[in-house]
Formats: structure tokens, sequence, C-alpha cells
């Protein structure tokens, strides 16, 4: 489990990404509540966004390793590329599944709102898979670590918008609203309303399958190796 | 050769593609939640096919989850244009035929769905063809690099041979000279020396003068073998740079200027065969594809290496290949440890390098 630690140690490395997964999430537990959209209090409403940062942000260390040269060097090592990217991935989940026991469990001791906090976990826990999928799927296809941050930064911002994270997705248009469920961010936006008006079971364990969906689809693109 | 893009990367795209095409039909119809999982599920099958080769069984999985969405969505129909395609791929042709019937049938023939299983169809028997071709040629091109990789190294143990045959017939005729000397010059002269010794002990004048006369009786003897055993051993061929110089003589299409330096007995027979060689095949060279006037042959020849270069002062241009006369003499250079470069510029160029192996001359 070298890689692990090693994976654990260097998401703290820098002064950013201890903001970014420190900071950030208890700040969300302090941003106020909606009026009448968002339902959730704005920090969980766009705990999505920062959780789709979180993830871009740790997997471009894999990034920075293929740019260094590790992964060529982890080629002739006896270590083969799925335990090198398993253990990787392993440890960027658990600190995004300890940023969402935060965020929800802070929210409970500080007394917020949040209907099912239970349920809210798991869906956040989901949507980091996601997340994490995806990050990986964005930076198998770049070799240049700051350009595919910059250009998943912008993506982001468009998912989250047309996905109803940001604005309401009934005031979009017809199509829009058809194109929406494309994007995961959607499948999130689905789970948060379903936590507060807790309709059939069966829909929220749809949305969380259609989340691991995406994580598997994702995951199956990103493992790619790519040595250069 | 640019490399061309592999065949499947193409194939890969029209998986990709077809989940774009399901994605329009989906945005464009019922736009339902189930319907969008079972793309979801399609699409995980496509990106399984992309990073691993699955056998060919699996299409079943898209089979089972497209007839799980009949009764749902008619992307469901559309959907078995995947396994349609797959069991093409894998030259399971009347499979992929039974199924696009089967399908089609079933679906109370649309005239699009036709065209869309028809053209998934199409373009997995066209896969499937382009790439057992690919297959087979590579296979094909391995064998014969294979049979060239022997052939070039039949060659060089050939050279190597013929290198070793030059050594061992130079010994045997060093034992031949040494054996000849001994048998006609060793005795007459060790006489002729023991006589010598015993005319100055010798008393009587008429035993002296007999045994001067023994002693120039022998001399004379030995002069004559050793004239008869060199004329006997002197070879009736050229060899060396005699062989050389012949050859620049004979060549009378153009003007040659031969020069040479250094100790030409320093160069064993197996690398003067090298150099008359290379002295030809680049005169027929010149008078072949040079408009050259004059050609320079310049041999030197230190205690470490041979260096044989000949240029003509043409204006041809380059050929586009090396012909085959000349690539054979650079890897006889090479299986001799040295190197032959041949150069355009201002007028052709040959230049022969070969080490001198001094452990062999000492021998």
């Amino acid at each position: 489990m070298t890689i692990f630690k090693f994976a654990l140690k260097r998401s703290f490395s820098n002064t950013t990404n201890i903001i970014f997964l420190t900071l950030f999430p208890i700040a969300c537990i302090f941003l106020p509540n909606g009026e009448e959209w968002p339902f959730l209090p704005y920090g969980y409403q766009y705990f999505g966004l920062l959780i789709l940062f979180v993830g871009i942000r740790l997997a471009t260390i894999i990034l920075e390793d293929r740019e260094k040269g590790v992964v060529k060097r982890l080629a002739v090592a006896p270590i083969s590329h799925f335990q090198y990217l398993s253990q990787n991935l392993l440890a960027y989940s658990i600190i995004l599944i300890l940023q969402c026991i935060i965020v929800v469990y802070g929210g409970v001791l500080l007394g917020k709102e949040l209907y099912q906090p239970g349920w809210l976990f798991i869906l956040y826990g989901s949507f980091s898979f996601a997340s994490l999928a995806i990050a990986l799927a964005w930076i198998s296809i770049y070799r240049n670590k700051d350009a595919s941050f910059l250009v998943y930064m912008s993506l982001i911002f468009i998912i989250v918008v047309l996905g109803g994270l940001l604005i309401p997705i009934e005031i979009f248009p017809d199509l829009l609203k058809r194109v929406a469920v494309i994007f995961p961010t959607y499948w999130l936006a689905e789970g948060l309303k379903w936590i507060v008006f807790s309709e059939e079971i069966l829909d929220f364990l749809l949305i969380n399958g259609v989340l691991w969906l995406y994580t598997i689809v994702f995951v199956i693109v990103g493992s790619i190796r790519k040595i250069n | 050769m640019k490399k061309l893009m592999e065949p499947l990367l193409f194939v890969n795209s029209w998986r990709f593609l077809m989940m774009g095409a399901f994605i329009h039909l989906w945005v464009l119809g019922d736009s339902q939640i189930s319907s969008f999982i079972l793309i979801l599920l399609l699409l995980l099958m496509t990106c399984l096919r992309w990073r691993f080769a699955l056998p060919v069984w699996f299409v079943l999985v898209d089979i089972l989850i497209c007839f799980f969405y009949f009764p749902y969505t008619d992307i469901a129909y559309y959907g078995f244009a995947l396994p349609i395609f797959e069991l093409a791929l894998k030259g399971k042709c009347l499979f992929s035929l039974f199924l696009c019937a089967g399908v089609f049938f079933a679906q109370a023939s649309s005239s699009f769905l036709f065209w869309f299983f028809f053209q998934a169809f199409f373009f997995g028997v066209f896969s499937f063809i382009f790439l057992k071709n690919q297959e087979m040629y590579r296979v094909d091109i391995d064998e014969q690099r294979k049979v060239r990789y022997e052939l070039e190294r039949i060659k060089i143990d050939l050279l190597e041979a013929n290198q070793s045959v030059s050594h061992q017939a130079e010994l045997m005729e060093r034992y031949r000279i040494a054996r000849e000397l001994h048998d006609h010059l060793g005795h007459d002269l060790t006489g002729a020396t023991l006589a010598l010794q015993a005319y100055q002990y010798v008393q009587e004048p008429e035993e002296a003068k007999k045994i001067l006369q023994e002693v120039k009786n022998r001399l004379e003897r030995s002069t004559k073998s050793l004239r008869e055993t060199v004329h006997n051993m002197t070879p009736m061929t050229r060899i060396g740079v005699e062989s050389l110089e012949s050859v620049v003589r004979n060549f009378q299409q153009k003007d040659i200027e031969f020069k040479k330096s250094g100790n030409m007995l320093l160069v064993p027979v197996h690398i003067w065969s090298l150099l008359e060689s290379c002295v030809k095949e680049t005169l027929t060279n010149v008078a072949k594809h040079s408009n050259a006037t004059k050609v320079e042959v310049d041999l030197q020849v230190t205690e470490s290496i041979v260096r044989l270069s000949i240029k003509d002062n043409g204006t041809a241009k380059k050929l586009s290949h090396t012909g085959s006369g000349l690539r054979s003499l650079q890897m006889r250079s090479r299986s001799m440890g040295g190197s032959l470069s041949i150069s355009h510029e201002n007028g052709f160029l040959v230049v022969c390098v070969i080490p001198l192996d001094k452990e062999m001359l000492n021998r």
C-alpha cells in the first residue's frame, strides 16, 4: 500500500490542495438557506460543484506522474498498472468520502435542515465516485496538467449549469431539459430534490444506479495506460 | 513511409458514433429515463469493447439488454445494430444476418430500421475483412523478415568462413615454403658449412682441394634449388596490388589515375579480394551511370588500416537507391569490421576502410 500512502500525502502536499480539501467543504456548511430554490442550503446545493473541482484536482496528480515520467518508471517496476491506479483512486475516494462526512454530519451538528442526512451522504458518495471517474477519463486525453485543469474548469461550469445544479431545470426550454439528463449533475440535482421531498425509494436507487453507471463507464475509459 | 491510421480506430469510432445516434434518437423521441439507462448500458458495453478484447459470446449481453427493453422503447430495436455489427466483425456473418432478420420482422419492418441494420452489418463485414487482411499481411511480412534475417546471417557466416579459409590457406602456404626450403636448401647448406669447418683442419692440399670443390658444388646446387623453389612457388595469377593495377589498366572507358602508398604486404589475401571487387564494382557503376571524365583511385595502407577511395568528377544526380553490388560490398566490409561509405556530393565517391588485424598478421 505504499502508493496509497503516498497518494494521500501528495494530495495534501500544497496549499491550494489543503484549501480545496479542508476549508472549502467546511465553508459549505456555513452558507445560508435559499428562499424558494434551492431546497437545501446553498452550501449543499453547490457542494456538487466542489466535488467536481476536487475530483480533477486529485486526478491531476496522476497526470503529473505521467508528465514527470513516473508512469514510465512504474512500467518497468514490479507493480502493475492496476495496482497503481486502484491505490491512487482508493486514496482519492477516501479523501472525497471524508469531505462528504464533514459536510453532511457537520451540518447535522450545526443543526442545518438536511431532511435525510444518511441518504444525502450516500448521494454525495455516489457523485464523488462519478466525479473522480470523469476526472480520470478527462486527464487520460491530456498530456499537460494545466491545460487539462483549465479546460475542465470551463466544462464543469457548463455541465453544472446545464445539469440544473446552479439554476433550476424547470426554467430551461424543453430541448435543454431533455439534454440535461445526459449530465451527471442532473442526477445529483434530482437526488437532492428526492432527499427534500422523499418520494419512492426506487427513484433514489435509480439515481444512484445511474451515477454508478457513469462511474464504471468513465473508469473504463480513464484506466487506459498512457506512458508518454 | 508515413503511418496511416489503424483500422481499429474506425471500428471504435463507429461504435461511439452509434452511441451518439442513440442519444440523438432519444432526445428526439420519448426522452424517458428508462431509455437513457439503456443507452448508458450500451455505452458501458462499448467502452468495455474499446478497452478489452471481449469474446464473441459477449454480444449475448447486448442482446439481452436490448431484449429486456423491447416493451419500453424503440431505441432497443436500434440497439440491436451493435450486436449485429459485433457478430459480423468477428466473422459470424450468418448469425449476424439471422439476428438482423429476426429483429427486423419482429419490429413490423420499418424501412429506416432496415437501412440502419444494413449499414451495421455492412460495416461489420467490411471491418472483418479489412482486419483479417491486415493480420494476414502482418504474418506474411513477419515471415519475410525472418527469412531475410536468416539469409543475412548465412551471408555473414559465409564471409567469415571465407576469411577463415584464406587464413588457413596462408598458413598452409607458409608451411609448404618452410618444407621446401628445409628439404632442398637446408641439407646442402648444412653440408657446405660442415665441409668448410673441416677444411680448416685439413693438412693435405689434395684433400683440401677436394673439400673446397665439394663446398662449391653444394653451394651451386643450393642456388639452383633456391631459384627453382622460388620459381615453383611464384603464382601465375596476379594477386595483391598487382590485381588492382591490372583491373585499373584494363578499364579503358575513362581516364584513371591510380595512387598507392604504404606497405602492401601487410594486407591479407581476403582483404585484397574485397578491394578488387570494390574497384571493379565502382568502375562499372561509373561507366554505367556517371558522366565523369576522370577517376581517381587511391589506396593507402598503414599499420592499422587499409583505405581505398575511388572518386570521379561526374555531375550525375544521385540514384534513388544503392545497387545490390555496393550493398553486398558494404555487408562484406562490415563483416571484416570495416565500412564502405558512398557519397554523391561533388562527384561519385566510394571510400572503403578496413582495419588490419595485427594479431592475425603476427601469427
